[in-house]
């Protein structure tokens, strides 16, 4: 039976056709390299299904009422609804939202109609990118300018707490800047 | 009362009667039943707001093929043929004489919708029916009951079906509420009051005016459809064209905010109690728009002798406030009441909270049969006096509600009654039985004066 730390050496050291770092690397710290893991992890599901989530809608429905166990004779329902996604539901900047920022003169129409489109699909990307590690850095810090515009968009409208959690994402984007170097599990560590 | 029909177009309609009344004759086979799988081919006479809310209420339901529309405005004419070739892909005939419609259409339509000014529902009708065509109209019946009379007469004569637009009485809550609630279980215990009410703002009370008067139906074409009925002096043509938009502020085209807004509400007095009232007493005051002919707020009061002792019903029609609670009609017995609207969100059911059957109300809530919103509170404070408070109710729903628009059932009932499926649940029979004492709310307020019924008021 493998030790723990034997089997991280054996994936530390195991040469993934250039795609990762050599086990000759100084940075081969286990712990480090477990937290960095972790961090991609995160960071990607928070983009991933923030991104899926702008997708999801609720489908509304009825279903007849029972009496005795039985559905009623009268055409009597009650409303069900259900969570669904599909591509019609997408909507990147939510409604409410929108239209705050649709009256604030530093977000022009057509710059929010863009940012609208782009928005969910480039968490996905990059949630996906992160998790592949596809060049970690440049996806690190392409995802902490996404979160940058975001808060751009939360000062307009005075949503501090919202400008809070979002710099609380910029930090943990930082630490993993600082823990790249220890980056392991990666389709290509280039940038 | 004099029945009031337009004169000039009354010849028409008598001599489109005769025709018509042949095509009955004629054709056995539109006599006949339809067959579940074929479709109902229907017409509009009338193409106005009414008749769009009825063409929304239909427009997915399957099986229908719209043949022919017609009404005198243009404007409105296109509108519907629109709607029908954008959804359906094929246009109606269209025509702006109805009489002209159903000489050329008869024989293609099983169905007539009248959604016209009150004080055509009767020509129309008559006309539809003495074609061939089972026919929905509108309520109010007429605004005469003279006129209402010739519409049972017609529907009995050619033995074609003729369904009252009194929508509630297809609504599934309406339906289980009665049967289930106050028929079956009997929650409500003996009926003793009941209150009804229609509240409508200021602002929705207003004239209508239309945007492009250009658009609206000229002099000729108003005087010969009888907007000009009632007028002591020649109208010019604002003075038609606003009696057009606006007929239900004309006592000679329509019977007022009492039928316009009360009759629905009535009618679920009578239909539920089961009885015709046997008297009415009301006041009436043009107190806001005194240009008006009509009554623009009425108060009425109903007795009724019903198999569980005498009851009565209170009732109001308000233009000038929306405030009170909207909509709705409530039946209050000595066990509990129900306060039932068309509106979903105005409907409230009640247990009194000495109710003798409570365990009643429990079962009932055990077996789907109601549902427990909420335990009755004593509202308190510092201003309530405990030996005259009673204590607060228990608040009940009803099981569940509809998701379709709510003329839909009734529209279906009345196809299905042409498919030999179902029974009409508004005939104009009954619909006058049930309409008969509301013609007589507006001359006890203008008299002052308590009617008692004979049988003079309301034979149908």
């Amino acid at each position: 039976m493998y030790k723990l730390n034997e089997i991280f050496s054996i994936i530390n050291s195991y040469d993934y056709n250039n795609m990762a770092q050599q086990d000759s690397s100084p940075y081969s710290d286990i712990g480090l390299t477990l937290g960095m893991l972790l961090l991609r992890i995160w960071l990607s599901i928070r983009a991933i299904q923030t991104g899926i989530e702008k997708f999801a809608g609720s489908a509304a429905g009825t279903k007849s009422v029972t009496i005795d166990g039985a559905p009623n004779d009268y055409g009597l329902t009650e409303a069900t609804s259900s969570k669904i996604y599909a591509i019609s539901n997408y909507q990147g900047v939510p409604g409410p939202l929108y239209e705050k920022f649709s009256n604030e003169p530093l977000s022009p129409s057509w710059s929010l109609d863009i940012y609208n489109v782009v928005l969910g699909p480039s968490l996905i990307l990059l949630g996906f990118t992160l998790l592949l590690g596809i060049c970690t850095r440049a996806t690190l810090f392409a995802m902490g300018l996404l979160y940058t515009s975001l808060t751009f968009g939360l000062i307009l409208i005075k949503q501090d707490a919202g400008v809070a959690w979002l710099g609380i994402h910029i930090i943990i984007i930082l630490l993993a800047l600082v823990l790249a170097k220890y980056n392991r599990l990666v389709v290509t560590n280039k940038f | 009362m004099q029945q009031i029909l337009p004169t000039l177009t009354r010849r028409d309609f008598l001599a489109k009667s005769a025709v018509g009344a042949g095509l009955a004759v004629g054709s056995p086979s539109i006599l006949k039943a339809k067959d579940s799988s074929q479709e109902i081919r229907v017409g509009f006479i009338g193409c106005g707001k009414q008749h769009e809310v009825l063409f929304n209420a239909m427009v997915n339901l399957p099986g229908i093929r719209y043949i022919a529309a017609c009404d005198i405005m243009r404007e409105r004419l296109k509108g519907t043929v629109g709607r029908v070739r954008s959804r359906f892909g094929y246009m109606p005939n269209h025509y702006s004489d109805a009489g002209e419609m159903l000489e050329k259409e008869a024989k293609n339509m099983d169905a007539v919708f009248i959604s016209t000014p009150d004080f055509w529902h009767a020509p129309h009708t008559v006309m539809a029916l003495e074609a061939g065509c089972h026919v929905y109209c509108e309520k109010m019946m007429s605004d005469t009951i003279e006129g209402a009379r010739t519409m049972v007469a017609a529907m009995d004569r050619t033995g074609k079906l003729c369904q009252i637009g009194h929508q509630r009485r297809s609504n599934p809550r309406y339906k289980y509420a009665l049967n289930e609630l106050i028929h079956k279980n009997k929650i409500l215990g003996p009926i003793i009051n009941i209150n009804g009410q229609w509240n409508r703002a200021l602002a929705s009370s207003q004239d209508i005016v239309y945007g492009k008067p250009d658009n609206l139906p000229n002099t000729a074409t108003l005087c010969k459809y009888g907007f000009d009925a009632g007028a002591e002096n020649k109208l010019n043509e604002e003075e038609l064209r606003h009696r057009f938009l606006n007929w239900r502020f004309y006592t000679s085209l329509s019977g007022g905010p009492i039928s316009d807004l009360g009759a629905h509400q009535i009618d679920i007095f009578n239909w539920f109690l089961g009885v015709q009232p046997k008297s009415v007493m009301a006041s009436g005051g043009r107190s806001y728009f005194k240009e008006r002919e009509h009554f623009d707020n009425v108060m009425c009061v109903f007795d009724y002798d019903t198999p569980e002792g005498n009851a009565r019903a209170f009732y109001q029609v308000l233009t000038t406030t929306s405030a009170g609670g909207g909509y709705y009609e409530s039946f209050m017995g000595t066990q509990g009441t129900l306060e039932i609207s068309e509106r979903e969100a105005y409907t409230n059911i009640y247990k009194e909270s000495g109710a003798d059957n409570s365990a009643l109300w429990e079962k009932l809530v055990v077996r789907g049969y109601l549902k427990k919103d909420d335990v009755g509170k004593a509202a308190g404070g510092s201003d309530s006096i405990a030996a005259y408070e009673s204590a607060p109710p228990d608040k009940y729903a009803l099981p569940g509600g509809f998701s379709k628009p709510p003329h839909q059932p009734h529209i279906e009932n009345f196809l299905a009654s042409i498919r030999d499926e179902a029974k009409l649940t508004c005939d104009a029979r009954h619909a006058l039985e049930s309409e008969a004492p509301i013609y007589w709310v507006n001359p006890a307020a203008e008299n002052r004066e308590t009617i008692h019924f004979t049988e003079e008021h309301l034979h149908v």
